[in-house]
Parts: structure tokens; sequence; C-alpha cells
């Protein structure tokens, strides 16, 4: 456990040190900041009409919102392992008393970590509304929720991919081809008309989930979803970082 | 304290090491040679747990590495020979992180890092980012990190590698310090290195211990024939001839400059004191008899030059001939 806490605080290091970590943090408010306005802007419209509030359509009820989250989980797992099997280090850090799990969590935690750190700031936001009108901070809440659990999802997707390639950009690629495809294949229910059929591809539907997070509901079958795939992708991981071993 | 088991590893259809036992004590210095490729890399990512064997097993302490991995792996400190460290750190912090990884104590590592700072001669740079660190720099703070948690075991592949002169002389004066209290393995390219740190060579080619003994041993089991060489002055006519017949001298030969020549010795014999009586006999003016002792790097390039099959032989052979032979795997331990 020893170990896993020395990885996890040098990699939250690493971000905090690296120019890259924050060209994202800047992006990814900028994006939101932008988008954040546009909505009040259009919801202050008088012809606007419906009953959304902002931050019910801010939670993933953009496309924008998916474009950043798909950009941001490449790049800020693309070089957790795939740079330490690029440089060797992996062999003094797989020769110290540490198992393969515990430096594939430790790596994926700092990620996750630093993924809180960049939606933090958006908190404000939800507190600039709040002086002007009621929030209802329950939704708000389960929006975070949500972000927190789809994050996770394509986070360990990313170090699934960084730990198959010693190359940080393939490992970035990669992690973009499994990432796009879990946040679309959503969209197959409207091409089916069996019941089933389409109550799997709902089961899977990241845009789905955020919408009803936004709305307040929180439903256990999605945070079933995100540990569980996330959970394997990391088994994943931590058997390719093995794989070395295979006799 | 730490033993190889018949250790052999695989890449497919290539066999990269193929049966090498061998068994480092406490307080011994092993080095292993051998031209590239010659499977000590794979032996040492083996030694230290990076790579299971194929076949085999390593004990230390007679414990298995691979099945108590995790624990055992503690008491290994290792350099290996590509360094790489994480460039963004600065040196403190890279072995702060390491003392963590190796689950030393924060008072433990403490005390630990501002002396392995000093004995690795790093106290000027320490604060220093290791991006910006020259090769030499680089080289002593991997080593750093190999010691720093005071393992049983180190293993060194070419620990003075990118040093200047000056920084050789204090890296070697360390590890023959460190090699007094531990066990420890050695790799180098570097033949005088292995003379003056080892006591016991183990000679690798193709995967498998061609020879192994301490640095004396190997020269009397390999080169056999002693070598005298015998300068005149003036350089004498026919002198060739009248040294071929002294005896114990096997043949003679002229040498590199005028009036020197060359005496290849029977097997056993020191003929100096006859080559004396023989020049005095003749009225030649003796000016050198000196024996030339075989180097290492003789006996290395003798083992690791053999063409495909013709190897086979003399490794057979080299397995029994060393004084203090190969430590041989206890067969009736063989459990996997």
């Amino acid at each position: 456990m020893k170990g896993l806490a020395a990885i996890l605080q040098r990699e939250l290091r690493a971000y905090f040190f690296s120019p890259l970590a924050y060209i994202v943090a800047a992006l990814l408010l900028l994006v939101n900041g932008a988008v954040f306005w546009v909505i009040v802007s259009y919801l202050n419209d008088p012809r606007a009409g419906g009953s959304s509030t902002p931050l019910e359509l801010f939670f993933g009820q953009t496309l924008f919102f998916w474009l950043v989250l798909l950009f941001v989980a490449p790049v800020l797992t693309m070089r957790l392992l795939s740079e330490e099997r690029r440089s060797g280090s992996i062999e003094v850090l797989m020769t110290a008393p540490v198992t393969e799990g515990q430096v594939v969590v430790g790596k994926y935690l700092a990620a996750l970590v630093f993924y809180v750190f960049l939606w933090l700031p958006t908190v404000t936001y939800a507190l600039l509304l709040s002086r002007h009108s009621e929030v209802d901070w329950g939704p708000v809440a389960s929006g975070y929720l949500g972000i927190f659990g789809i994050g996770a999802l394509l986070l360990a997707a990313g170090v699934l991919a960084s730990s198959l390639s010693r190359s940080q950009l393939v490992a970035a690629v990669l992690t973009f081809a499994i990432a796009g495809p879990l946040f679309a294949i959503g969209f197959l229910e409207f091409l089916f008309t069996s019941q089933v059929a389409q109550e799997v591809f709902t089961y899977m539907s990241l845009p789905r989930h955020m919408e009803e997070f936004s709305r307040g509901i929180v439903d256990s079958r999605r945070l079933v979803y995100y540990v569980s795939a996330s959970a394997l992708f990391l088994f994943f991981a931590s058997r390719a970082l093995a794989a070395r071993k295979w006799r | 304290m730490i033993e190889a088991h018949k250790l052999t590893r695989r890449y497919g259809e290539f066999t990269a090491v193929d049966g090498v036992s061998f068994a480092v004590d406490e307080g011994e210095i092993v080095g292993i040679l051998g031209p590239n490729g010659a499977g000590k890399t794979t032996t040492i990512r083996m030694i230290t747990g990076f790579l299971p064997p194929t076949e085999g097993r390593v004990t230390l302490g007679g414990r298995d590495l691979f099945d108590h991995g995790v624990e055992v792996r503690r008491e290994i400190g290792y350099l290996p020979e590509n360094v790489a460290l994480y460039p963004e750190m600065r040196v403190e912090e890279y072995l702060a992180y390491r003392a963590r990884l190796m689950g030393m104590g924060r008072a433990e590592a403490a005390a630990a890092i501002p002396e392995t700072v000093d004995s690795c001669l790093l106290s000027d740079v320490s604060r220093q980012i290791i991006g910006t660190l020259s090769r030499g720099y680089r080289q002593r703070v991997a080593l750093a990190a190999a010691i720093l948690h005071r393992p049983a075991v180190l293993v060194l592949d070419e620990p003075t590698v990118g040093l200047d002169p000056k920084q050789i002389v204090a890296i070697r004066e360390l590890i023959r310090e460190l090699g007094r209290r531990r066990t420890l393995l050695l790799s180098t390219h570097i033949l005088p290195e292995v003379e003056l740190l080892c006591d016991r060579v183990m000679i690798i080619d193709r995967g498998r211990i061609v020879a192994s003994g301490t640095p004396d041993s190997l020269r009397e089991s390999w080169v056999g024939t002693t070598t005298l060489r015998v300068a005149l002055e003036p350089a004498p006519d026919g002198a060739v001839e009248a040294l071929s017949a002294v005896p114990g001298v096997g043949a003679a030969r002229p040498g590199d400059a005028p009036g020197s020549f060359l005496l290849d010795c029977e097997p056993g014999a020191d003929p100096r004191a006859e080559v004396f009586r023989a020049a005095v006999a003749a009225g030649w003016t003796l000016v050198e008899l000196a024996r030339e002792r075989a180097s290492l790097e003789d006996i290395f390039v003798r083992l690791t030059t053999g063409d495909g099959d013709g190897a086979g032989e003399p490794v057979e052979a080299a397995a029994a001939a060393p004084a203090e032979p190969l430590e041989e795997a206890p067969a009736a331990e063989e459990a996997n």
C-alpha cells in the first residue's frame, strides 16, 4: 500500500509540473465557460421557453461537454504507463516491492484526482447562479457524480491503452478509439426495434446517463456500469504490464 | 545468499539463457562477463525478478523470488544497464520517492537519503532537476536509488559507464565497500574493473556459463602455459634456435622489437633461470626477462570467440576446469 501511495503522489506531482496539464485545464475552462455563457444567455431570452435550468443543460446536454471529455481522457492518461515502458524506468519500478495492480491503480487514481481538480473551478458557475436565482443543489451534486463516474470510466480506458504501447501517441489514439465507441454505442438504440436491444444500448448510453444525472436522478445501475467497466479495464492493464512474465 | 538454479529463458524459439546456475554469498562480489547478446542482461533481469525464467528458479536466502515476489524484491537493489529516471524530478525528490516505493519509513528515509547522496558524490546536485544532469550524474543517481534502502543483494549492470576517471575511482571504492557487507553481482565490460573488484568471475557466452572462478584460477586453468619476454643486446644471430633449445621452452619466436623474443614455455615449466644461464653461456647481455601474465582479456577472447559448434566442446570442459567450479544446483530441490 505504501508503494501505491508513493506512485500516486509521484504521478500527481508530475501532473502539476507538466505544462500539458495546464493547457488541458485552460482549454477545459475555456470551453466550459463559453458553453455556460451561451446557455445562460439563451435561457435569458424570453422566447426560449422550456423548463430546463442552466445547470441541467450544462451537465452533458451539449456536444462540447462530450468533446472535452473525449479529449481530456487520452491526454491525461497517455503518458502514465507507456512512458515508463519507453524510457525503461519500468524496470526499476517493477523490481521494487509493488505489484502490477498497485502500479496501475496508483497511476489511475492520480489521473482521477487530477481530473477532479480540472472540474473543480466549474463549481463557481453554480455559485454564481445561486446569487441571482434559486439553485437546486441536488441535481448539481448528481451532475457532478455523473461527471466523476464517466470520467472514471474513460480514464480507466486510457490507462489500459497506455499499458499497451510504448508510444504516447499510440496510447492516446487507442484511448480515443475505446472512449469514442463507449460514448457512441448508446446511439445504436435508435437502429433497433427489438426491446431487448434497445434496453441494452440504453443501459450503456453515456449521454442518456448524463441527462438523468443532470435532472437529479441517481440510478445505481449507472454506477455499477462505471465501476465494473473501469475495474475490467484496470485489470486488463495490470495483465498487460505482467505480459513480460509470460513464459 | 542469492542462488540461480538452472535458469533458462526462451524468447519464442530463441534461447537467450540456457541452464545457468550459480550462487553468490554474502560479502562476495561476483562479476558477470560476456560479449553483447550473450545473455547477461536477461540473466540479470531474472535475478532481480523483472523477468521470470522459462525454467529454473531464483532463490534469495532460500525463498523463491517469484513465489514470494513482493517481500523478496525489497531485499534487492538494482541498477539496470539502461538508466531511466524521471526527468522532471529533483534528485532529492526522486530518492524520497524511491524510499517510499521501497517501503521505508519517514525517519529511516530521512536518515538514509543524505548519507546515500553523500556516498554517491551527489551532494552538489541534490536540489537539481534530473533532466538537467549529465550522464555521469544520472548514473550515480540511479546507483543511489539502488543502494538507498540498504538491500542485502545488489545487482549492478555496468555501474561505471559514463563516469569520468576520478568518479570511476570513487564509485569503485564505494562498490568495494558495499561488497564487503552485501551480496553483490556486477556486470561490466571493463575487464580491469573485474580484476580490481571481483572475488569471482563468471564468463557467459551464448546463454551459458563457459567459465567461472577467481580471476587467478581462470588464468591458471585457461592459459596453462606461460610466456616469457626476453630482450638481448645487441640482437645476436641464431638466438631463436638457441633459446628454443633451452630446457622447459617449447618454442621461441622473435618479438616486436629487434633483440626481443617471446618464449612459449612447456606446461607447468618456469625456465627463467635456464634462460639466464643460456644467455650467460652464449655471452649475450640479457636486458629483460619477464613472465607475461595472461590478462582476463585473453581468456575472455579465447572463451567467447568460438564459432557455432566449435564452442560446444570447450563449454563442457570449462564447467569442470576452474579451481572453484560452478555451484551445482541441488538436484533434489528441483521442485518445478
